[in-house]
């Protein structure tokens, strides 16, 4: 992407706040929130190749670190920092065993751990059990628009440190080890420790997302961190196109937007009280499984390539 | 004493459920090297629709027999979607697995609704040295055992079984002797999707389902298989077996909460010790 259409796509898209109504300026700060996590899973997944089911966990390792340090009266700026410190930590101490698996047996580990968190959160008095952690003070932004803006540097912030991560000598390494493991380790390429590192990070993300969903919503519940919601991230992830900068933003986009305007189709007057959840385990369903049968790559690498081979240069997969 | 018998039989029945939802990964990961996550759906479809045709009015066994071959046909779906396309990878299939268990949740709340849902079992208590216990709990271990027994047979002895196991160990060479890979993968998923299919309908008297309770079985249900590395039915029968036991003796001597940490503990545990077993470098299969 060059650099005018980066720079067009950032004035759209910090000019769009103030002209949104409340309920979709809802829609923007959880869209933010959605990228910035999926921005981690895409890099574990593209450059690390792994696929964690258990991102949401991180996500609420986050929120509940800000949340439950701020209602013991930790100032919330405090509060918002310690959330990817705290997640990042989590996600060393589990990494280091848990990395030693491969494939499907760390999807099915990523997803063990959040089941056990869920299970153990919903279990905590300390963390309010199933009714949830309630009276979580806002952070000092000025309402739903100053979180609209703190999502959108927040986003820009982890997209650079992703862009900056793939270009480096680690990045290159990790790239490496996704194609041949074993070529890459020969070439002394240090891939248990960059991926411990890539795992980390990815959930440093995620932990910082849920702190500022923690404060924006002010309330938080093992429920608002369900399995469906890891495989959300996957499935936007995967849509977007795994292992590119923007893959993540376009595909919270399409998946959010979609979602959102069957929402609004499933709860129009004459429709049944199940449809909105139906149509969006559908879309969910439907897409990732067309995406990864007919898209490989997912869209932005397809739109591209697409744009090259008409530019009349060869397809970068030479095919 | 009574206690502990009451226990061990209970926690031997439950046990048995996981290791048929075993069996059925078994089956799939054996023949493709799929993980096949929309396992945990085979059962839930299988319960759902024994529960509204034993409503409709048709006998026991009927009733329960057209949700298994049911199951099966759910099962071969799903396989045609994951491994249908030539060159889809394992792991691609995987993601597949996982889009459609998503898709399940929407089928699934169209017909029956998102209310948990049950029917009753074999009626009656049965008294096993002292122990009181629900009947159903013997009839679930009296169909399980023989069902693994065929199966060790099957894959063991039949010419069709180590057709099924050439395709996994070696994919070229089963072609060139000439079996269908593609084929055999299809007849794998509809195997485990019976083998779902028979979990649901028997456990479902002793423990009632909703759509998304696929997570807890496929979670079970792989903490067995994974201690036979996947591959191996009577290890995964006794992995289901030992977690069923293990499980009911902690609710019923104390933490019952904490049922189903041990299931993952123990899953984790399992993999990590496999994994460090392996070696740090991974074989090129992934």
């Amino acid at each position: 992407m060059n650099r005018r259409m980066l720079a067009a796509l950032a004035v759209v898209t910090l000019a769009l706040p103030p002209l949104l109504p409340e309920r979709h300026l809802a829609t923007y700060v959880l869209l933010g929130l959605a990228a910035t996590v999926t921005a981690g899973v895409s890099m574990l997944m593209g450059y690390a190749g792994q696929v964690s089911l258990g991102q949401a966990a991180f996500y609420a390792i986050g929120g509940y670190a800000a949340g439950l340090l701020t209602v013991h009266g930790v100032p919330t700026v405090a509060g918002l920092l310690a959330a990817p410190v705290v997640a990042a930590l989590a996600a060393v101490l589990l990494g280091a065993p848990l990395l030693r698996l491969r494939g499907h047996h760390l999807a099915f580990a990523t997803l063990a751990l959040q089941l056990i968190l869920l299970s153990l959160l919903g279990q905590g008095d300390w963390a309010g059990g199933a009714i949830g952690l309630q009276g979580i003070p806002q952070l000092p932004v000025g309402g739903d628009l100053g979180y609209a803006y703190l999502i959108w540097v927040v986003l820009a912030v982890v997209l650079v440190i992703c862009r900056n991560v793939v270009a480096s000598r680690a990045g290159r390494g990790l790239r490496a080890s996704a194609t041949s493991e074993i070529a890459a380790a020969a070439n002394g390429v240090a891939i248990a420790r960059y991926r411990l590192a890539v795992f980390a990070l990815s959930a440093a993300f995620a932990g910082l997302a849920g702190g500022i969903y923690a404060f924006y919503l002010g309330y938080l519940a093992p429920g608002s961190f369900p399995i469906l919601l890891s495989i959300e991230f996957v499935v936007m992830a995967v849509v977007g196109g795994i292992g590119t900068i923007a893959g993540p933003v376009v595909g919270a986009t399409v998946i959010v937007l979609l979602v959102q305007a069957l929402n609004t189709l499933g709860t129009q007057p004459g429709m049944p009280g199940y449809a909105p959840s139906v149509l969006s385990y559908a879309v969910y369903a439907l897409l990732l499984v067309a995406t990864v049968l007919y898209l490989p790559r997912g869209i932005v690498p397809a739109v591209l390539d697409g744009a090259r081979v008409r530019r009349g240069r060869p397809s970068i997969w030479g095919k | 004493m009574s206690d502990f018998i009451g226990y061990l039989l209970t926690g031997l029945g439950i046990g048995a459920g996981y290791a048929l939802v075993a069996s059925g990964l078994v089956a799939i990961y054996r023949v493709t090297r799929v993980v096949n996550f929309a396992q945990g759906a085979f059962a839930v479809v299988a319960a759902m629709l024994t529960a509204s045709l034993l409503g409709a009015g048709l006998p026991h066994g009927l009733a329960e027999l057209a949700a298994v071959l049911t199951a099966a046909l759910a099962g071969l779906l799903v396989g045609a979607v994951a491994i249908g396309r030539p060159g889809t990878t394992p792991g691609t299939s995987l993601i597949v697995t996982l889009g459609l268990a998503v898709f399940a949740y929407a089928v699934e709340i169209v017909i029956w609704g998102d209310q948990p849902r049950s029917f009753p079992g074999l009626p009656g208590v049965a008294v096993v040295g002292g122990a009181r216990l629900q009947a159903h709990y013997l009839l679930i271990l009296g169909v399980t055992v023989p069902v693994f027994v065929a199966m060790a047979a099957f894959f063991a002895r039949t010419d069709l079984g180590k057709a099924l196991s050439a395709c996994a160990s070696n994919p070229y060479a089963a072609r060139v002797v000439g079996i269908d890979t593609r084929r055999m993968g299809l007849f794998a998923f509809a195997l485990g999707g019976a083998l779902g299919g028979l979990a649901g309908v028997l456990t479902t008297p002793v423990q009632q389902v909703t759509f998304d309770s696929d997570v807890t079985l496929i979670v079970n249900g792989l903490a067995a298989a994974v201690l036979g590395a996947l591959t191996r039915p009577v290890v995964a029968l006794a992995g289901g077996l030992l977690l069923g036991v293990a499980q009911t003796m902690i609710a019923g001597y104390g933490a019952g909460a904490y049922q189903l940490e041990v299931a993952l503990v123990l899953m984790l545990t399992a993999m990590i010790v496999q994994a460090a077993r392996r070696g740090a470098v991974p074989e090129m299969a992934r």
